[in-house]
């Protein structure tokens, strides 16, 4: 288990010399807080001061919008075609990846959007026909990414990662973890291209002493030892396996206001549109983010619709969360960042709803 | 404060006994110590959740369609009885929704609580100084301001009108213009006393670069949630326009232009009607100073027609009504 | 960029034949332009494909050619007033250039289908992949693995029942029993009046090794199924096809799902058994 040290100032340093040949990612200071996650690029002034002031990471938390759209952008360019011909698909970007300062659950989370997008087996499933199939947009972006994830010190009061399998300094996800002793980070490289990464930099970085490493153990353990897991989260599968006709659909849902909100700004929501625009000879597909929770999402040109009012909605997206999703793909499809508690505008918790659902008794 | 609470619960405990309502919309406690969320208490079990306290912004008369919409779906014929606690901004857009037949008054039973202004969250962490990355764990309302305790336990206070809401500075309602009950004694208007908001008048005197600038600023964040739809209750319509596919009127990603068109498209519509009760500002994530905006077009309307939007069920909308001196400078010789 | 599921492929419209009176149903044959894209384009029974129209968008659409069918596929497509891309593919012509990917789906279970007696149910609009199905099992290399093969055809009136150029040749087979139903006849009508499930029930197919796909509007399908459980049809031996609003078609938008199957790519195809362990949600 070999870790490194590197001081903040420093990191500034490597995060320049990287954006030299990556596109790299940090999560980006707004008025109110950190916004977004946003390429780094030192060439203007004004972002050259944000940045170091960025990678101080003072009084980050997390991002309102999360990091998938690194991968998975809020609006991309399948292909331009113009009269009937597509065109060659859109280059993607041309530089690798690294996305520096990412939470534990939101690296979690890529992981869980690797098991939707990504699927290696493509040539079986094209002789096939059903089966899974490869995004080669998401493929792509993701395959030439280093993940570097930074450990909380400071969980909120709306994160519960530890009720559903992660953890301030979880792992899943991250190449390489970070972890905040406030003049300096300390690294540990978790996977092959972490220990690559290091190893390519390894100038950058030093030997941590002892008194460094367990400081941050400390950090570690006072963070862990913040949260308060809801406990039973795990077994809502199968509660809900029995719940998909009971009346609490009839409740939960009345002060829902149908807006994309809480799933725009979940690291694990994936669901897309794709739309064609065409401006005189010239055109392009698009897929752009889509939400289960807007009216027109299931609408059929016959004009039915299956989930045609907010309880059906409410409902869905329960169940894909907690019940469809563990069944795809094994996996709970919430990490437990808190951004859907936190940002929706009638304060709906998500952690209530699961409350309730477990202890709800089976209606027969 | 607890004695509002009081009334209230005390009204519609007697509203249920009386059988007049079926189901009553009011606040209730949130699951975050600066929020409150809307509570739908359906019995008289429910009655002792409700609260009224300086966090109740939410604005509950958008609900209310959903009640009434025409639905071949619906089994019983009648439609409901409802129950709504109304402040002064929330009661003009239900005399918007009564007055455009969204709503029916004769199935409402409105409660209007006196307003003494609501406080805005973002403002009170931005006052806590070297704190103001922390997060904050307690809330107090007392009688001399919003007391706070950090997760470092550092205390704070805060006197109310430094942290009131930005639509609550200029406000000019705060007892609603409708109502069938009401509680809350006299309003303690203290805080229209409290400095204006007067970012509208300094936002006209940029220049159209300037302003420009500023709204493309604002709105390249948005993320076409809709939220501000959502959250606006004189957004009823069935099919958006944002929506539409044929024709297709605005493309659906984050292009500026297609974010520009939407906001600027569901902003107008609003024209004559937008009473400026903040629920498109309060409920943006990314905060986009949606403001600024709809409280221009509020003061164009009152210069252009003189005319404020949901003040009385008798008066009609100025963009469905002509009068002969209305402005006609915007028709060009052909 | 490697295997792009997402790009459609160029087709261009070689025939189109309008195929009801009300004239808002349109069979298209489509030609690959590229010989590779031809080849590599194998499908079964009872999958479909997203058909591109290159600036209104893509629609799924069941394959109505049969496998056998060799150098052109076939889809039958309905306009739909609201329909972006179905009003756009209405008002292309012979000639056109339009774009095809595929085939998605799981199809009809052809293995299990062999060997046993076969009973077609099809309602309106929805006999588009059945004629598929139809059309590979009778022809001449396959009509030997297959028993007596039962096709009920119904639709409102005569005059909007599909295929009627097959439905013809059909009739003239002593290898099949294929009987009409309309529910509203006109003068000249031969065959049955009355709905399908009514029909069905006085038809009265054997459920003895047999198999019944039955496809058509929500109504029709439950009425039938419910006239094959009557008749011995196990659950597990009533196969249907649904629709769905879709996107991508492969599995990844998340529209498209009823419970945690989704209908592009666990579906379109299921038995009464799957359904019945589904949730109500379509």
């Amino acid at each position: 288990m070999r870790f490194f040290k590197i001081e903040k100032s420093k990191m500034v340093g490597l995060a320049k010399r990287l954006s030299e040949t990556h596109a790299v990612f940090i999560p980006a200071r707004a008025d109110q807080g950190y916004l977004r996650f946003c390429k780094l690029d030192f060439r203007s002034e004004k972002q050259n001061v944000e940045s170091i002031e960025t990678l101080s990471f003072w009084g980050y938390r997390n991002t309102i919008i999360p990091p998938k759209e690194v991968f998975f952008p809020q609006t991309e360019v399948l292909f331009t075609f113009s009269e009937q011909m597509p065109e060659l698909s859109v280059a993607i970007q041309p530089l690798p990846t690294v996305i520096l300062g990412i939470r534990p659950c939101d690296a979690r989370a890529i992981n869980f959007l690797d098991k939707v997008f990504i699927n290696k087996d493509t040539q079986a499933n094209i002789e096939n026909g059903a089966g899974n199939f490869n995004d080669p947009y998401y493929a792509e972006k993701r395959g030439r990414s280093v993940i570097i994830s930074l450990a909380c010190n400071n969980p909120q009061s709306t994160c519960f990662c530890t009720s559903l399998g992660g953890s301030p300094d979880g792992e899943a996800g991250a190449d390489i973890i970070l972890f905040d002793l406030h003049e300096n980070l300390i690294a540990r490289p978790v996977s092959k291209k972490g220990e690559e990464f290091i190893g390519e930099f390894r100038d950058w970085f030093k030997e941590p002493g002892e008194k460094e490493l367990n400081k941050k153990n400390e950090l570690v353990a006072a963070s862990r030892d913040r949260m308060r897991p809801i406990e039973g989260i795990l077994n809502a599968e199968a509660k809900l396996d029995n719940l998909f006709a009971d009346f609490l659909w009839n409740e939960i849902h009345m002060k829902c206001l149908g807006c994309g909100i809480c799933t725009y700004l979940c690291p694990t929501c994936h669901c897309f549109d794709i739309t064609d625009e065409v401006r005189n000879k010239r055109g392009r597909r698009l897929r752009c983010w889509d939400s289960c929770m807007f009216p027109s999402f299931t609408l059929h040109a016959s004009g039915h619709n299956p989930r045609p009012t907010y309880r059906e909605r409410m409902r869905q997206r329960i169940m894909h969360k907690f019940n469809y999703c563990p069944k795809n793909f094994r996996e709970i499809f919430c990490v437990g960042c808190g951004r859907c508690v936190r940002n929706c505008p009638v304060n709906l918790d998500i952690r209530e709803i699961i409350c309730r659902i477990l202890e709800t008794k089976n209606a027969k | 404060m607890d004695e509002i609470e009081r009334e209230i619960r005390g009204t519609v405990r007697k509203l249920f006994e009386d059988n007049r309502i079926g189901l009553f919309i009011g606040y209730i406690k949130g699951s975050l110590p600066l929020r409150t969320t809307p509570g739908f208490i359906n019995g008289l079990a429910g009655i002792e959740t409700l609260v009224w306290n300086s966090f109740c912004r939410n604005n509950l008369t958008v609900y209310l369609p959903r009640f009434f919409a025409p639905d071949p779906r619906r089994k019983e014929a009648k439609l409901p009885s409802i129950g709504v606690l109304v402040k002064g901004c929330d009661s003009r857009s239900l005399v918007n929704l009564i007055n455009e037949n969204q709503i029916p008054r004769e199935n409402l039973c409105i409660i209007g609580v006196n307003c003494a202004g609501l406080v805005d969250e973002s403002k009170i962490q931005d006052s806590m100084g070297e704190a103001r990355m922390n997060e904050i764990i307690e809330v107090d309302e007392e009688k001399d301001g919003i007391m706070i305790i950090d997760e470092e336990k550092h205390r704070m206070k805060f006197k109310k009108e430094d942290v009131l809401a930005d639509v609550c500075l200029n406000c000019k309602y705060p007892t609603p213009v409708l109502y069938d009950i009401l509680v809350g004694g006299k309003a303690s208007q203290k805080h229209l006393s409290v400095r204006k908001d007067d970012r509208v008048e300094s936002f006209e005197k940029k220049n159209i670069e300037e302003r420009w600038k500023y709204f493309q600023e604002q709105v390249s964040k948005c993320i076409r949630c809709y939220a501000c739809r959502q959250a606006c209750p004189n957004c009823y319509c069935k099919l958006c326009f944002a929506e539409q596919t044929k024709p297709k009127w605005v493309g659906t990603g984050n292009d500026i232009s297609d974010i520009m068109f939407y906001q600027i498209g569901r902003i107008f519509h609003q024209a004559g009607r937008c009473v400026d009760c903040g629920a498109c500002v309060r409920a943006c994530p990314v905060n986009i100073d949606l403001r600024i905006f709809t409280s221009k077009l509020v003061k164009d309307v009152k210069e252009l027609f003189d005319y404020e939007a949901g003040l009385s069920l008798e008066e009609v909308p100025p963009l469905a009504n002509f009068k002969p001196e209305d402005t006609q400078g915007f028709i060009t010789e052909p | 960029m490697q295997n792009n599921p997402y790009l459609p492929l160029p087709v261009r419209i070689k025939r189109i034949t309008s195929e009801n009176v009300a004239r808002d149903l349109k069979t298209f044959d489509l030609v690959f332009i590229n010989e590779q894209d031809r080849k590599k384009f194998k499908y079964t029974c009872g999958q479909f494909a997203l058909i591109s129209v290159l600036g209104a968008g893509e629609s799924p659409i069941g394959i109505a050619s049969s496998p056998m069918d060799e150098g052109f596929i076939q889809f039958t497509v309905k306009r739909y007033p609201t329909g972006v891309v179905t009003t756009a593919l209405y008002n292309l012509s012979e000639g056109d250039t339009i774009g095809v990917r595929g085939p998605y789906g799981n199809g009809f279970p052809m293995k299990d289908l062999e060997g046993g007696n076969i009973v077609i149910v099809g309602g309106g609009f929805a006999l588009t992949t059945l004629r598929s199905l139809t059309k590979y099992i009778i022809h001449e290399k396959n009509r030997a693995h297959y028993g007596n093969i039962t096709i009920l055809v119904a639709a409102r009136e005569p005059g909007e029942m599909l295929y009627k150029y097959d439905l013809e040749e059909w009739s003239k087979r002593d290898d099949l029993k294929l009987i009409r139903t309309v529910d509203k006849e006109t003068e000249n009508w031969t065959g049955k009046t009355g709905f399908a499930a009514t029909v069905l029930k006085e038809i009265a197919p054997s459920s003895e090794n047999a198999y019944a796909i039955v496809c058509g509007p929500i109504v029709m399908i439950r009425t039938c199924i419910a006239v094959l459980l009557q008749l011995g049809f196990p659950a597990n031996r009533i196969i249907s096809s649904l629709e769905m609003r879709m996107k991508c078609g492969i599995g990844k938008c998340g529209r498209c799902n009823i419970g945690p199957v989704y209908v592009c790519k666990d579906g379109p195809v299921f038995s009464y058994e799957q359904l019945q362990r589904l949730p109500d949600e379509y």
